[in-house]
């Protein structure tokens, strides 16, 4: 700074302050190094944020590996999830059962068997029905917002979308348990049975299950109760609404107006003019899909509710379900042996790595940001 | 590409424009759809909460099915969901807040600044039962019992990377001129957070942590086996801890009529209060923006 003098002076009294008397009363003798205190702490907070990533991964798979080592590739394919032992009469070459010398069956204690398939198949068959409901409504919204909404209330609009994305998923799975399902079951689906038995290969797919048991065949209609696979779905086509309809409308909104007025020379409808805006910005409306698809996938409370839960995997849409996380939800308080916890731990490393895979992807294709909420 | 025509006949445009009428109408009718549908929950909602909700709900504790007095009311929740929020803003706020002036003031000559987006963007968007399975192994098992701790570190987790983003989205918000002219007279980096930079995005500041406070108010799933849920008043977070959220889970899901009336009740609450956070935010937000245009003027 200034090169007449290197002493420190302090400004006489009662003087005016002079140019060079700020200057050097401004350069205060610091004992340490003041920055790099708070540029500690910050960087602490940064680095909490990574040591939060790597927590959760790392405990999750040390809680899980009892259950990685012991079922290995087993857990992803098995379908059978039952945390008790049972008792198997044990049988012989011919089929039948053994009897030992008092006269009573002979059996067998068939150990837990944890088989995470009917989960994995549960959430993404749901996810995937969401979609199927919630993109064409989403993206229909999106684009009446930005094109045809009149200015007055899209704001209004807009502003209700977000909100409803805030609501907690209790909220819809309340009302879900409570007027969807009962809907569902006395109305719908009945309606629909009624209304596809003219087909009668769609109502089989459907309606009627086929198990072989002990060399039968027995073939029952499935018991219409409103909580099953077709209740969460659409429950969660509900949640995924406000938060992909929220991105491609900024997506939509972030087209540039030349594009538009390009199409309009060229002489396209109002529909032709759209489909390229959709085309302009689809890597955009993919990540937003994928966001929607990720909250569908950890979504807990709503789904539980109304899923029906039955850890099995049956093919119709129509039959009780289960997911991840409202297999763990249900049975994580409720675990009494170790490689139970076990099981469940490795289930929700599963379904970790799946959002985390939906989310990284669709950071990638769009970068928002953190207004819009997550599963929960 | 679609072909493209040098002549496209009268009927084939009136095609077109059928078509482009039709689909203006599907998306009008899609956006109907979806209005429609949260206008009737919303609606459901708000009419079951109002039919059960009374002053009883606030003041009186939970009474078991068949006393009394049954169901009583949720005090215990209210307050526990309450000391559970207090609790994870503690440690939640002051580390996301860190770590959101790391990214907006420090992260521009490091290599930190991008991995640290990215990872608070995904964690964001963890499931939240995940996390309260996180809780249950870090906070449950060596303390040997449920308890409040665990759930309100559960929230804070939650908490953090919002509270982090929204923070660095609002501090680069301020004007670079501020920083400049805070440099320029001296100040160090730190005094120019400190007492510049931060007391001008106070307000938006604030937003940022009531919106992260609006998500863990309504979270239920990280706190159904870390804090678990009492049917008790307890303000030890040492003990199992009641939440609303909780509560009106269980309510619902149980079996006896009154008590599912109570988690009517709750829930209108709960997004009563989500509500007027989400409103205060969106009024302050619009306010700052007009003040901002008003100065920039």
């Amino acid at each position: 700074m200034s090169s007449e003098s290197s002493q420190p002076i302090s400004p006489e009294p009662n003087s005016p302050p002079s140019g060079e008397g700020i200057r050097r009363s401004l350069r205060t003798k610091r004992r340490f190094n003041v920055d790099a205190v708070l540029a500690g702490f910050t960087r602490l907070g940064a680095l909490c944020i990574i040591g939060m990533l790597v927590a959760l991964l790392a405990v999750l798979t040390i809680a899980a590996w009892p259950s990685i080592t012991q079922y290995k590739a087993r857990f992803l394919t098995s379908s059978q999830w039952r945390a008790n032992s049972r008792e198997v009469s044990v049988r012989d070459a011919a089929g039948h059962i053994v009897f030992d010398s008092d006269g009573e069956m002979t059996t067998k204690t068939v150990p837990p068997e944890f088989g995470a398939w009917p989960v994995i198949y549960g959430t993404t068959v749901s996810s995937i029905l969401a979609l199927l409901f919630a993109v064409p409504l989403s993206f229909g919204t999106a684009l009446f917002l930005v094109r045809l909404c009149p200015r007055i209330i899209a704001g209004t609009v807009s502003f209700l979308i977000e909100f409803l994305a805030a609501i907690p998923s209790i909220a819809y799975g309340m009302w879900a348990l409570f007027v969807l399902a009962p809907l569902l079951q006395h109305y719908v689906e009945p309606g629909l049975r009624h209304a596809l038995s003219w087909m009668p290969w769609i109502n089989r797919w459907l309606f009627v299950e086929t198990q072989t048991v002990v060399g039968r065949t027995v073939s029952q209609e499935i018991p219409l109760t409103g909580n099953d696979m077709f209740c969460g779905g659409l429950v969660l086509a509900i949640m995924i609404l406000p938060i992909i309809t929220a991105i491609s409308r900024d997506v939509l909104k972030g087209v540039p107006r030349e594009q538009l007025e390009g199409t309009s020379a060229l002489g396209a409808t109002w529909w032709q003019s759209s489909r390229e805006m959709l085309r302009y910005s689809r890597s955009g409306l993919f990540g937003a899909v994928m966001l929607g698809l990720a909250r569908a996938a950890g979504e807990t409370m709503a789904v539980t509710m109304v899923c029906g839960n039955n850890t099995q995997v049956r093919f119709s849409l129509f039959a009780p379900t289960q997911t991840m996380s409202s297999l763990l939800a249900n049975e994580f308080a409720e675990a009494n042996s170790d490689i139970h916890r076990a099981a469940l731990a490795e289930v929700a490393l599963i379904l970790l790595v799946m959002s985390l895979l939906f989310n990284i992807i669709a950071r990638w294709l769009v970068v928002d940001s953190s207004a819009h909420a997550a599963a929960h | 590409m679609p072909a493209t025509r040098r002549h496209i006949s009268p009927h084939y445009q009136r095609y077109l424009n059928a078509k482009s009428t039709v689909f203006q109408g599907l998306c009008v009718v899609f956006a109907a759809i979806v209005l429609a549908v949260f206008a009737f929950v919303a609606f459901y909602l708000f009419s079951q909460g109002i039919h059960h909700i009374g002053l009883a709900f606030f003041t009186e504790m939970p009474i078991p099915p068949g006393m009394a007095g049954a169901p009583g009311g949720m005090a215990n929740a209210l307050l526990g969901t309450l000391i559970l929020i207090a609790l994870a803003g503690v440690v939640g706020i002051p580390l996301g807040m860190l770590a959101g002036i790391y990214l907006a003031e420090y992260s521009s000559n490091s290599w930190l600044g991008a991995p640290v987006r990215f990872i608070s963007d995904v964690l964001a968007g963890v499931p939240s039962i995940v996390v309260g399975i996180l809780g249950y192994e870090l906070l449950v098992v060596p303390m040997g019992h449920y308890n409040g701790y665990a759930g309100a570190a559960a929230l804070a987790f939650i908490m953090i990377p919002i509270v982090a983003r929204t923070t660095e989205e609002m501090l680069r918000l301020v004007p670079h001129s501020y920083r400049e002219a805070s440099i320029a007279l001296g100040a160090s980096k730190t005094r120019t957070i400190l007492k510049v930079v931060i007391p001008a995005a106070t307000g938006s500041l604030v937003t940022g942590v009531m919106l992260a406070i609006a998500r863990i108010a309504g979270e239920t799933a990280p706190l159904l086996f870390t804090a678990l849920g009492s049917r008790l008043l307890t303000l030890n977070p040492a003990n199992p801890f009641p939440s609303l959220t909780v509560q009106v889970f269980n309510y619902a899901t149980g079996p006896y009529k009154d008590e599912q009336d109570l988690a009517w009740a709750g829930m209108l609450i709960l997004i009563a209060i989500v509500f007027v956070l989400n409103l205060t935010v969106r009024f302050t937000t619009s306010r700052m923006q007009r003040e901002r245009r008003g100065r920039a003027r």
